[in-house]
């Protein structure tokens, strides 16, 4: 579903070479929930960002979907990214100037789908995440997790192949952040492909596979025991709540 | 490009004072600027009107006596000035005259169809002049005959001198015998003799060119009165093709050579119709050129509040325009977003607008006699607006297009 191979992404300036991403590999199947963890500054949200393509990458290759995606011009990765990929955003990037329906609406409106196919997209996506009640409902009238669900309903309503998620609890409290977080398992052992970036080990405990990146590159978590000892205790945390 | 006109009016109803803003100026300068183009076009469709004369050709000269000469003489003196001007090479006719088309000012009367009509028909510019004056104003005749020496009258100072016979131009005689008999009837003019229509020339312009002349526009007559009158009189001379400067130079050189006892001004006392159209119509000119300019600065100052809010909003939402990208628009898409959002803005302030010119036309009809505005002018209004509005909003519109969709992940 994604696979990056020797992908590096370099900020250049007059005077310095910043590598974000170095020889950067990995390779996520279709159905698989991969968190991407590391700590600040490592190259999760640059590895996020480059995966949904909302910016380009100076070397390597990256197949999405089968599509060798660094040739595209922009309508086609529009396009791709339009139909292709649901974004969860840490900070939900709900349009505040619209209501919910609207808020969900905006990626079928580039994807110059129908309004009947439309509103009947949103309402199943709204029922999904419990928010068909609150369509009319303005974001700044909806809590944390609220918003974060009708992002996740706007994400999941143009029936994506694959979601990225950046810190989607970040912003959350700890019951608000738990329904989010159940609300993605559920989604995933529906069949959607996801990749969540987070630096919450217990989060990234709950997922099916972790990768974790320093310094712009994907390090084995073999060699980090201080990383995997909070993992396998997370982990244990979990089946011993089970 | 997706057409999104309904989340964007959801948007503009969460901005009002912005929107409501814009909208009402752009109400307000659709309803000036409408007016104004209007005005514009009215006064140089004025100062375009036909004077009849031969303007290429004809000059004015403004004699005024010097000394005490009886009327006897003045008369005498100008048949003598009349002879010396029409045997200079360069000038093909000349003829006495009581005032000229464009002056600026002159002689008109009533007109009736009886003696004892109490109001009257309508109103006529008078001229008085020989029988040389329609061929040395260059005027069309076009029924009739011109005037014949024996019908030519002194008229003195105080005299009041009414010819049986006159000359009407076609929107005269029209008006007052609208079947086209009008050769060979008579009117009152002033008093009680009849002046009996002997000759029609198409086009004579009456000597005024304010707005109040407009009811009678090309009504004038002519009678065949050359005026002995001690303070002075215009001499209309038409050079022959070509010589207008050398006829100009030499008149007055002519004129002198008859009598020195005689004022012709430096600056206004000899003038060609370029001039005197000019003159004719500076009022007229200088309104174009300053409704011209208000139509600009407004225009300018609506354009620049387009450019100014829809920069300021840009600016706002610039995350917005991102995770609008991230959501899968295109560039185009976002162009456009910004377009149709001015589109519907403008929409509103021109429907408003339209209310506004259709009331200020209104308004100005009653207030200052102007005419009734065509439908055309609320159109090209509308369609500038429109244009202007889109085209303010481009280079902050073409801006929001190329925020990256990364600006979705940026924290602000």
């Amino acid at each position: 579903m994604l696979k990056m191979t020797h992908l590096s992404k370099v900020y250049r300036t007059e005077v310095v070479e910043t590598y974000a991403l170095r020889d950067f590999n990995i390779d996520v199947k279709e159905g698989e929930f991969v968190a991407v963890t590391g700590p600040s500054g490592s190259g999760k949200t640059t590895f996020l960002t480059i995966a949904g393509l909302l910016e380009t990458f100076t070397g390597g290759t990256y197949h999405l979907d089968g599509i060798e995606v660094s040739q595209l011009d922009d309508n086609a990765r529009s396009k791709i990214r339009n139909e292709k990929i649901g974004f969860i955003f840490q900070a939900f990037n709900l349009i505040p100037d619209l209501n919910v329906f609207d808020n969900v609406e905006v990626p079928l409106r580039y994807r110059g789908m129908k309004a009947p196919e439309r509103k009947q997209r949103i309402m199943d996506a709204l029922e999904r995440v419990g928010l068909a009640s609150r369509a009319k409902h303005y974001p700044a009238e909806l809590s944390g997790g609220q918003q974060q669900r009708v992002a996740i309903a706007r994400a999941l309503a143009g029936s994506p192949r694959l979601l990225l998620a950046d810190e989607p609890t970040g912003n959350l409290d700890t019951q608000m952040a738990r329904g989010v977080m159940e609300l993605l398992e559920e989604i995933h052992r529906e069949g959607a492909t996801i990749v969540m970036v987070t630096h919450d080990p217990e989060l990234a405990a709950r997922a099916q596979r972790n990768v974790h990146i320093i310094d712009g590159q994907v390090v084995d978590l073999a060699e980090d025991p201080r990383f995997h000892a909070h993992v396998v205790e997370a982990r244990q945390g979990k089946v011993a709540a089970e | 490009m997706s057409l999104q006109i309904k989340p964007i009016l959801a948007a503009l109803r969460r901005h009002k004072a912005g929107t409501l803003l814009i909208a009402l100026q752009i109400a307000l300068t659709l309803a000036i600027v409408c007016n104004a183009l209007f005005i514009i076009h009215d006064r140089l469709a004025h100062i375009g009107e036909a004077s009849g004369v031969d303007e290429a050709s004809v000059f004015v000269i403004h004699n005024q006596w010097g000394g005490d000469q009886s009327e006897q003489e003045i008369d005498a003196q100008v048949r003598a000035d009349m002879a010396a001007l029409r045997q200079l090479p360069s000038v093909r006719d000349a003829a006495p005259a009581s005032g000229y088309p464009l002056q600026g000012g002159g002689w008109d009367n009533f007109i009736t169809m009886t003696p004892d009509q109490v109001k009257p028909t309508t109103d006529s510019a008078v001229y008085g002049g020989d029988e040389h004056l329609i061929d040395s104003l260059g005027l069309q005749l076009v029924a009739g005959r011109n005037f014949r020496p024996d019908e030519v009258a002194t008229m003195g100072d105080q005299q009041m001198v009414i010819p049986p016979v006159v000359i009407v131009t076609r929107a005269l005689a029209d008006r007052l015998f609208p079947d086209g008999s009008a050769l060979g009837k008579s009117f009152y003019a002033m008093g009680a003799t009849p002046s009996t229509i002997i000759g029609i020339v198409q086009t004579m312009h009456r000597q005024g060119t304010s707005t109040w002349d407009r009811p009678y526009a090309g009504q004038a007559l002519i009678w065949p009165l050359r005026r002995a009158d001690t303070r002075g009189l215009y001499y209309v001379v038409r050079a022959k093709p070509g010589e207008l400067a050398e006829a100009m130079r030499e008149a007055p050189r002519a004129l002198y050579a008859q009598t020195r006892m005689r004022i012709i001004a430096g600056k206004d006392g000899i003038q060609d119709y370029a001039r005197i159209r000019q003159r004719a119509y500076d009022r007229d000119r200088g309104m174009a050129i300053l409704m011209g300019v208000i139509c600009t600065v407004l225009l300018a100052i609506t354009a620049a509040g387009i450019v100014g809010l829809t920069s300021f909003w840009v600016g706002q939402r610039r995350k917005q325009i991102g995770v609008r990208r991230a959501l899968g628009a295109r560039q185009r898409d976002i162009l456009g977003y910004f377009l149709t959002e001015n589109l519907l803005i403008t929409g509103g302030g021109v429907l408003l607008g339209l209310v506004l010119a259709v009331g200020m036309n209104l308004w100005l009809i009653v207030r200052f006699a102007s005419q009734p505005m065509p439908i055309a002018y609320l159109g090209v209004g509308v369609l500038l607006l429109v244009l202007l509005g889109q085209g303010a909003v481009l280079a902050p519109a073409l801006k929001a297009s190329r925020v990256p969709p990364v600006e979705a992940t940026r924290s602000v």
